[in-house]
């Protein structure tokens, strides 16, 4: 059992697993904070950015004018932004094109898809739930809108030069890898990855090849996430990723099924293990009224899905009580209309209070009310009507969280200037100063209220010891405090035995041997078995058959009889019946017992014996006729030269202590 | 005993003797006997007055049937009966005493089993062994034995009254009474009152025997009768005069030394007391001994608690106080890394033990909550027994402040491995601040002043923070602030930073936190106000908060939702502004604003909180404001008479408020106007009412006695016009209407209110045509329904029982009161006269319940529910009172 470890990053997961003759890809995130090395993507023109001074070394050496710009002391790249895709192509760690399957736990771990279903002679198939098959498609066409609905017609590669790149300032002189770094995909990729996908449901069990079974189980963490059990019939492998315990929207997590591990491959826990998600919603809420009471606007980037429905319900209850009723919320994606719709048909998906309000006469989530108040209007961009609407002071929730393209860069080159607005992160994939970076100067207020409902360690230690794996595996950033915060103990795995760490282009030999594989014996076979007891309720017997291997299913069958003989008319050969299936000798078990033994031999009149105690049994010397038995756990050894009748003699003694099958 | 009840007792006897199971309610048969307490606590002897009681005990005495509630009563009653010499003797000559007491007889009967039956056998000794006949009663039935045993009764509540009965014959019948023996009423004890010493001795020798023999557990299922031992040892020594205390200890030291080597966890604390209680009443060296062995123990967890209980007595030793107080710090030291402890730490091993303690989480967080809340008592301590200055202490709690919060940073030397077990712990959170706030009273606290606030505004702004640890903050912070005098410790990013978290925490989704924050800005109003009158100092506020304005937050805040919250802001923002009226300063802009959106609250809100602070906000506002004639100023004047045309409409709504509260702050608003108005008078009297010292008028009937004032002065000069003035107001209106109140405290309040008026204007000693004469003119006009009506009908009531009297057959209508449509117009003056205040007054301080709670009404009730009882069909229908 092998582990291929493709992405360094915790909660963007990409690991292959080789278990029995299965190749198994277990996620593909998409590490998109390569981004923030680039300028943002206005949506209309911007003088500021757009009058930036292009970036040229101290002594002039390199000059590369073009394609970075500086801005506030830090260097960007001006060109579409590029992401940093799992490890595959310029090491030869594994060939994609033999990746049976892959399994996707949720739809931010997918969105690497495209590239390796279209990019690298993949043939197998995709599994995945239905909500994350929806929501993973509308965050991918979100993506694609959002790169080509403002083309950039000059791709920068220049700054990529080996050469160049030492010269440039960090943090893009330490970036690795740039030249694997990607484009978005288009459209007709997205489709032709997502038509590769099969829906599956909770606790449904898909057969690979009959040699495992991989079956998804609630993860708790968004609609439709799960975590995953690749057993076969004497292995049993569980992969989770992104699960939360928080009661939130989606399904609770299912931890019973993941007892009786023997490998427990642990990721996206939380990336905020200090910040408690109900005290950071708080911290949310009270930060939006101060805004809006002093006459401000709030800015909330965010994904289109996900964490979002949660913040629009706690505001729902909140609105009311800090007197905001009258204050308008904007959700500003391409795919809000969709996102809001879709989460409130994936009932089955839903947690159980949400679930019986399906069968109420009201919709599972408040924000359908919102709309219906108009206290909260969606628009797929900020062209059209919703310009014509807008109002302040307002709350608006739009992507990208990276601050880089989306409708975002919009409403921070318009409300970035005044103090009176804020800024409130809510998602905790991106460094909010480093997203940051590009507007600098910024007078607006910056609020970072990361909420991250993953398992936390304090959780996970506590699922670990109930669920009790045999060995896990996880990235090595569990495994030590977080660098900034190296008196935090607490705040890192600590098992017993250790986990097994991985990083980035790690392989892994996973600890677990396979012993045992299953194989099926016919009615008629069986029941031609004679078992002897050889211990108290253990038996055995000889099996003479023809093992039939098909899909990985092993079958025992009757030795095929011969065909009979032609009756022929004339008479042929007698002898020329089939040589006869030999009988199979017997088999011996048990152990000679020594004193038992010597008696024996006295009795038959072998009475200069000398015994000798080697490492692993005896030696019995039998001095008149010069011969050894070698008496070990394994094995019987009689020595005489050439003196048969001794040696039938002395075996028929030693097979008096032996039982025979 | 009054003649009705000592004719009804013997018919309630009857019934009691009868069966038990016709009594009205479970608790008649306690009413019962504590009247028969209190008829022999006034020195009343009811063998005399109710020779039935006798029958009584001894009819249901050998009743075998009898009820074990009644059975209960009659051993508590019978204790009663004997509780003096004299009418011991008298019981004694009849045959029952023996029988009531007689164990055997109880447990033959099968009776013994029920511990209604144990206890009152406990109680009825108790009652009795009161003199030294009682005591050799006791001692001659061998009763001691028996009691012993029920020291470890099934039910608690026997066991402790037993425990309390052994310490009571003991102390009680001692020797020479000590000088200084408090808690035993002696003034019954003259001489001739000495118990015979062989009783006495005997019942020492069997009680200490006893307590040596069940002291050590034999086993450990025992730990009960040892915890016992332990408690009545404690009652014991802390009252024991030197003769018994010494002969206790001379006893008992054995099996307590035996104890303190043992080391069981359960009975550390119990031993402390014990020991501890042994030193309150003298010295000895070998209790000095044990006391130092106890804090050695080796068990860290017991020997913190054992340091603690040591500290909290008060018991002043140095050595010991010195162990106590490292033992007690020990912990901090370590999970903080402050050297508190110094570096002679020469118990290694301890500390060791310590460490490993630590580690686990539930003992590490029960101990660290026992050392934060005896910091501040350490700190205390004299220097020469602290090892450390007191100021490191309150470094230590700061810095573990910041390992609770998970901001310690990580150059701190502490134990991590145990720091890990209070993260995020809201208990010590919520300790440590505790103690943080008593330890502004340490020497050389200030020192840290600045670090404290750092602190202080970290755990504000940390959104994890329960809302209780976020209120302690506040208090905290309130704390220091009030004791500091100088504030230029505080930077522009703290000032800001407070500002900032304030702003925030009003805006919060828990209404505990807003409140709590609306709350603080209130209070710190409060404390600025009151340094700045100490010392001309800057303003604390603008110190704290900078030009940062509170009232726009406190305005917001009179908009949520909560009503807690709205309530709070309330008073906050009188809190904010008393400054500004007690200075008289101009009217601000949002002045009338907020007036205007109080007075939406007071006639609108639908919870009584808020209404309830309006009004009071308009009381502090009253109060605290000059009067106009003083000051000339423009500004000041618009600022009184907003303030008096907004009076007018608290008192008309307050009047009709549906909460009896904001009544009765109502009526303390009217009475600052009849100050205001009379105060020059000489026949005024302010302050009739203690309002101030009570702010819950229910069922605190004031103690005051009421005068009536007899001067004969003359009033008449001013006071019409005042009067007039008054009424103009409202204020009489507020006072007649609460005058026929339903709810008693609004009802009391007014009548007061009005008396004081009556007295005030027209002296009931003048003559009546005297005072019409000069008062007539002024009148009130009395709505056609409602109060008005009822006011009406008083007076009509009271004209017309004086026409008749005077025989004058004119009851048409009412001399000095004109009908005009729906409303009537009244003379002040007469009304006052004849609403017959004085009667109401006295019907007023009366309790509700004084009628259905006397003997007679309960002797009654037990008649008529036998009576019920054996005529079954007609349902009886009991008083609750």
């Amino acid at each position: 059992m092998k582990l291929y470890c493709l992405s360094g990053h915790p909660t963007l997961p990409c690991n292959v697993l080789k278990f029995k003759s299965t190749t198994i890809m277990l996620d593909c995130g998409l590490d998109t904070t390569s981004v923030l090395n680039f300028l943002p993507l206005p949506l209309v023109h911007s003088p500021r950015l757009s009058k930036l001074p292009g970036w040229v070394s101290k002594d002039g050496s390199a000059n590369l004018q073009k394609e970075l710009k500086e801005c506030a002391g830090r260097v960007f790249v001006d060109s579409q932004p590029e992401f940093c895709l799992p490890e595959y192509i310029h090491r030869e760690l594994l060939d994609l094109s033999t990746i049976d399957v892959i399994l996707i736990s949720n739809y931010h771990c997918m969105m690497a898809l495209p590239y390796i279903t279209e990019h690298t002679g993949f043939t197998g198939t995709v599994y995945a739930t239905e909500p994350t098959l929806t929501i993973g498609r509308l965050f991918m066409e979100e993506l694609v809108n959002f790169m080509e609905r403002v083309p950039k017609a000059q791709s920068a590669t220049c700054w990529k030069n080996k050469e160049m790149q030492r010269m440039l300032p960090g943090p893009l002189k330490d970036v690795v890898d740039v030249w694997a770094w990607k484009r978005s995909y288009s459209i007709q990729e997205v489709n032709s990855a997502l038509s590769k996908v099969q829906l599956v449901g909770y606790s449904q069990k898909v057969e690979l090849f009959g040699a495992v079974q991989v079956s998804p189980l609630s993860s708790g963490y968004s609609l439709g996430s799960s975590n995953w059990i690749i057993q076969s019939h004497h292995e049993k492998v569980s992969y989770v990723s992104g699960s939360s315990l928080l009661t939130t929207h989606p399904q609770p997590m299912d931890q019973s099924s993941l007892k009786n591990s023997d490998v427990l491959i642990l990721t996206g826990l939380t990336q905020m293990p200090t910040a408690n998600p109900d005290g950071m919603l708080g911290e949310f809420c009270s930060n939006l009224a101060m805004t809006i009471r002093a006459g401000g606007n709030v800015l909330v980037p965010c994904y289109s899905s996900g964490v979002i429905y949660d913040l629009l319900e706690c505001l729902y209850q909140f609105i009311d009580s800090a007197n905001l009723g009258t204050t308008p919320f904007y959700f500003i994606s391409p795919v809000a209309n969709s996102s809001l719709e879709f989460s409130q048909i994936f009932a089955e998906w839903l947690c159980h209070n949400k679930q019986s309000k399906v069968y109420l006469p009201e919709p599972p989530f408040p924000h359908a009310e919102l709309i219906q108040t108009n206290k909260l209007k969606h628009y797929p961009s900020i062209h059209g009507d919703f310009s014509s609407e807008f109002r302040q002071p307002c709350v608006v929730f739009t992507g990208h969280p990276s601050l880089r393209f989306g409708d975002v860069v919009h409403f921070m080159e318009l409300w970035g200037k005044s103090s009176i607005n804020t800024i409130i992160f809510t998602e905790p994939d991106f460094s909010y100063l480093d997203a940051l970076a590009p507007y600098q100067p910024l007078a607006m207020k910056c609020v970072y209220c990361p909420i991250d409902t993953r398992l936390n360690f304090h959780q996970v230690s506590k699922l670990l010891k109930e669920v009790q794996p045999l060995h896990v595996v996880c990235p090595e950033q569990y495994t030590q405090p977080p660098l900034t915060q190296s008196h935090r103990s607490d705040l890192m795995l600590e098992l017993q035995p250790p986990p097994m760490p991985y990083r980035r282009c790690s392989v892994l030999n996973l600890p677990h041997r396979r012993r045992y594989e299953r194989v099926y014996i016919l009615p008629e076979l069986a029941n031609s078995l004679v078992p002897s007891e050889i211990k108290p309720g253990v038996s055995l017997a000889t099996v003479s058959a023809v093992l039939h291997s098909k899909d990985n299913k092993h079958t025992l069958q009757l030795v095929p009889k011969p065909p009979p003989v032609a009756p022929s008319k004339k008479r042929k050969r007698v002898l020329e019946e089939p040589p006869a299936v030999l009988a199979p000798k017997t088999l011996l078990s048990g152990a000679v017992p020594l004193e038992a033994f010597l008696a024996t031999l006295q009795n038959h009149g072998f009475t200069e014996v000398k015994v000798e105690e080697t490492a692993d049994g005896h030696i019995l010397h039998l001095q008149a006729e010069d011969t050894l038995i070698q008496l070990e756990e394994d094995g019987t050894h009689i020595v005489c030269d050439n003196n048969e009748p001794l040696r039938t003699t002395l075996r028929d003694l030693v097979l008096r202590f032996l039982q025979k099958l | 005993m009054d003649r009705e009840c000592a004719l009804l007792l013997p018919g309630v006897c009857a019934v009691l003797a009868g069966s038990g199971s016709s009594l009205p309610d479970d608790t008649s048969l306690e009413k019962l006997l504590d009247w028969f307490t209190g008829i022999t606590e006034d020195g009343g002897s009811l063998l005399e007055t109710c020779p039935c009681l006798l029958k009584l005990i001894s009819t249901v005495v050998h009743n075998a049937a009898s009820d074990p509630g009644v059975l209960s009563f009659t051993l508590r009653l019978t204790g009663l009966l004997a509780a003096t010499e004299e009418s011991f003797k008298t019981i004694q000559e009849h045959p029952v005493l023996n029988k009531v007491f007689n164990l055997q007889h109880w447990q033959e009967a099968g009776l013994w089993e029920d511990p209604c039956l144990r206890i009152g056998w406990i109680q009825g000794l108790r009652s009795m062994l009161q003199h030294p006949k009682a005591l050799s009663f006791f001692v001659q039935s061998g009763f001691i034995d028996p009691l012993l045993q029920l020291q470890t009764d099934t039910s608690l509540f026997i066991a402790e009254a037993a425990n309390q009965m052994l310490a009571h014959i003991l102390l009680f019948f001692q020797p020479v009474p000590p000088a200084g023996c408090k808690g035993m009423d002696k003034k019954e004890k003259g001489d001739g009152m000495t118990p015979s010493s062989a009783d006495y001795t005997a019942v020492v020798k069997s009680i200490s025997g006893y307590l040596k023999e069940s002291l050590v557990p034999k086993e450990s299922k025992n730990v009960r009768q040892s915890l016992q031992t332990l408690k009545l040892l404690a009652l014991l020594l802390a009252q024991a005069g030197p003769p018994l205390r010494d002969k206790l200890l001379q006893t008992v030291g054995d099996s307590l030394e035996e104890l303190v080597t043992a080391g069981s966890s359960e009975l550390t604390l119990p031993l402390m007391d014990v020991i501890l209680s042994a030193c309150s009443s003298g010295t000895d060296e070998r209790i000095t001994r044990l006391l130092s062995s106890m804090l050695n123990i080796n068990k860290p967890a017991d020997l913190i608690h054992a340091a603690a209980a040591f500290l909290r007595r008060g018991h002043h030793d140095t050595v010991h106080t010195a162990r106590a107080v490292r033992i007690l710090l020990l912990p901090l030291d370590i999970m903080t890394g402050q050297t508190l402890l110094g570096t002679i730490s020469t118990a290694d091993e301890h500390q060791f033990s310590v460490v490993e303690q630590l580690k686990s989480k539930s003992s590490c967080i029960s101990m660290i909550c026992v050392c934060l809340s005896n910091t501040p008592q350490i700190t205390l301590t004299p220097p020469d027994v602290l090892p450390c200055l007191p100021v490191s202490i309150v470094t230590a709690v700061l810095s573990l402040l910041r390992i609770c919060s998970g901001n310690s940073p990580s150059s701190s030397t502490g134990c991590s491995e145990v720091s890990r077990n209070v993260i995020g712990s809201s208990k010590v959170q919520k300790c440590a601040l505790e103690a943080l706030t008593t330890l502004t009273s340490s020497p050389g606290a200030k020192e840290r002043i600045s670090e404290v606030f750092t602190v202080l505004i970290q755990y504000l702004e940390n959104p994890d923070s329960d809302p209780t640890v976020l209120h302690k903050s506040y208090q905290a912070l309130l704390k220091w602030t009030s004791v500091c005098t100088d504030f230029s410790f505080i930077t522009d990013q703290l000032r800001h930073d407070l500002v900032e978290v304030v702003k925030k925490r009003v805006c919060d989704m828990r209404w505990e936190v807003k409140d709590s924050t609306v709350e603080f800005l209130g209070h710190l109003a409060g404390v600025c106000d009151s340094i700045k009158a100490a010392a001309e100092e800057r303003d604390a506020s603008e110190a704290l908060l900078g030009d940062c304005s509170t009232t726009p937050l406190l305005r917001e805040a009179l908009q949520d939702s909560e009503s807690y919250v709205r309530a709070s802001a309330i008073s906050a923002l009188a809190k904010t502004l008393t400054h500004r009226w007690q200075q008289g300063a101009t009217l601000t802009e949002e002045e009338p604003e907020i007036v205007s959106r109080l007075l939406e609250i007071l006639s609108q809100d639908s919870e009584g909180f808020p209404r309830r602070a309006v009004v009071q906000y308009f009381i502090s506002w009253y109060s605290s404001h000059s009067p106009p004639s003083s000051s000339s100023s423009s500004s000041s004047s618009s600022s009184s008479s907003l303030l008096m045309q907004s009076v007018r409409s608290v008192l008309s709504q307050g009047r009709a408020d549906l909460d009896w509260e904001v009544k009765v702050h109502t009526l303390v608003l009217a009475e600052l106007l009849l100050d205001e108005a009379f105060s020059g008078h000489p026949g005024y009297k302010k302050g009739s009412d203690s309002h101030h010292a009570s702010p819950h008028a229910y069922g605190v009937v004031s103690e005051q006695a009421y005068t009536l004032h007899t001067h004969t002065a003359t009033h008449t000069e001013g006071a019409e016009s005042d009067l007039a003035v008054v009424v103009e107001q409202g204020v009489v209106s507020v006072l007649l209407s609460g005058l026929v109140d339903c709810d008693r405290p609004v009802a009391l309040k007014a009548c007061r209110l009005l008396i004081t008026l009556r007295e005030t204007v027209c002296p009931l000693s003048l003559g009546a045509l005297d005072a019409s004469a000069a008062m007539a003119t002024v009148s009130c006009e009395l709505p056609g329904c409602g109060w008005g009506r009822e006011i009406l009908k008083i007076l009509k009531m009271k004209k017309s029982d004086q026409a008749k009297e005077e025989d004058i057959a004119d009851q048409s209508g009412l001399n000095g009161a004109e009908e005009g449509g729906d409303s009537v117009c009244v003379s002040v003056c007469e009304a006052l006269r004849s609403l017959g205040l004085d009667e109401r007054m006295e019907v007023l301080t009366q309790s509700s319940d004084h009628i259905h709670n006397s003997p007679l009404s309960l002797l009654q009730d037990i008649l008529t529910a036998s009576a019920t009882h054996t005529k079954p069909g007609e349902e009886v229908i009991v008083d609750c009172y």
